[in-house]
């Protein structure tokens, strides 16, 4: 659910400068913003499809032009590099994935930017039947970075039927200036705003699973 | 806000792979394809849609003129492999 961080990017990007706009006109907090803030959200999701046709989906999902009016903010998804482990059965796929993230204007006057570089790496194992993909920030990173790790596994209730994702998201905001104070509240927008979007990622993998049965039922393919 | 959306568009086309959307189109039907016909179901001996990819490729080496990108299209790229969420 690549799309997911970016939103969550810029949601703290501009929490973040109005934040510490706001404490250094006021100055009631000396430095103590040194360290790092490191947030970590976990969630699980059981979908009611194999695993093969799950992982499929997600290689999908940023494709299907459907899905491409929900994930409106995708501009592009490129594949960079992929190497085929062909003794193992394992699949190491690296792909860029481009968002805009429009904030207001004064955001956009310090970031420069409002496009977002993420890099996604992905292994799949055949053979053990697991997923797994990791996706950061490449740019703005000097704000924030935003990691998002994803495994998709059989179910272990119904292995041939049900697949379960995990995932793991981690935030680290950089100092500011004066973050640190604020980083409660900030933390709670953030959380919100997480919920909503893996929700939405969700929903595009169910849709993308659901037109995937449909497909291999009409073609024979059991996918 | 329209001055905004105009700075977009031209920020944004400095760093746009679209010239290849449709090699990438038709190397991403062909992976798609193998994955799920093949990989999945064990045949994964043999690398398929290599013809498609290296035009694909080529294409993308000119187009990613974005140093934070075009330095993952160089060999390691594969490297940073993602360290596991435990099951």
């Amino acid at each position: 659910m690549v799309f997911f961080p970016v939103n969550l990017l810029f949601r703290f990007l501009i929490l973040s400068l109005v934040v510490s706009s706001r404490l250094s006109i006021s100055r009631t907090r000396s430095k103590q913003a040194t360290t790092k803030m490191v947030k970590a959200y976990s969630q699980e999701h059981t979908y009611k499809h194999p695993w093969e046709r799950v992982t499929s989906a997600s290689w999908r999902k940023f494709a299907d032009p459907e899905n491409k009016r929900t994930l409106s903010h995708i501009l592009e998804v490129d594949t960079l590099n992929h190497k085929l482990d062909s003794e193992s059965g394992k699949l190491y796929t690296t792909r860029a994935i481009t968002i805009h993230a429009p904030g207001p204007w004064f955001l956009r006057k310090i970031v420069g930017q409002d496009i977002c570089h993420c890099v996604e790496s992905t292994v799949v194992d055949a053979q053990t039947r697991s997923m797994q993909l990791a996706t950061k920030n490449i740019s703005l990173q000097k704000y924030v970075e935003v990691e998002e790790k994803i495994r998709y596994d059989p179910h272990p209730d119904n292995p041939d039927g049900w697949t379960i994702c995990r995932q793991e998201t981690s935030i680290r905001i950089k100092p500011l200036s004066t973050l640190a104070s604020m980083a409660e509240k900030i933390e709670q927008k953030c959380v919100e705003k997480f919920q909503q979007n893996s929700a939405k990622g969700r929903e595009v993998m169910e849709r993308m699973c659901k037109y995937l049965e449909a497909e291999s039922s009409s073609r024979g393919i059991s996918v | 806000m329209g001055f905004l959306r105009d700075k977009r568009n031209s920020s944004s086309s400095s760093t746009t792979t679209s010239p290849c959307a449709d090699l990438r189109a038709a190397y991403h039907n062909c992976f798609n394809r193998w994955y799920s016909e093949k990989f999945l179901k064990g045949h994964w001996d043999k690398e398929e849609c290599v013809s498609e990819w290296e035009k694909y490729k080529d294409c993308l080496s000119k187009h990613l003129e974005d140093k934070n990108l075009s330095r993952f299209l160089e060999a390691e790229g594969v490297k940073r492999i993602p360290a596991s969420i435990s099951k």
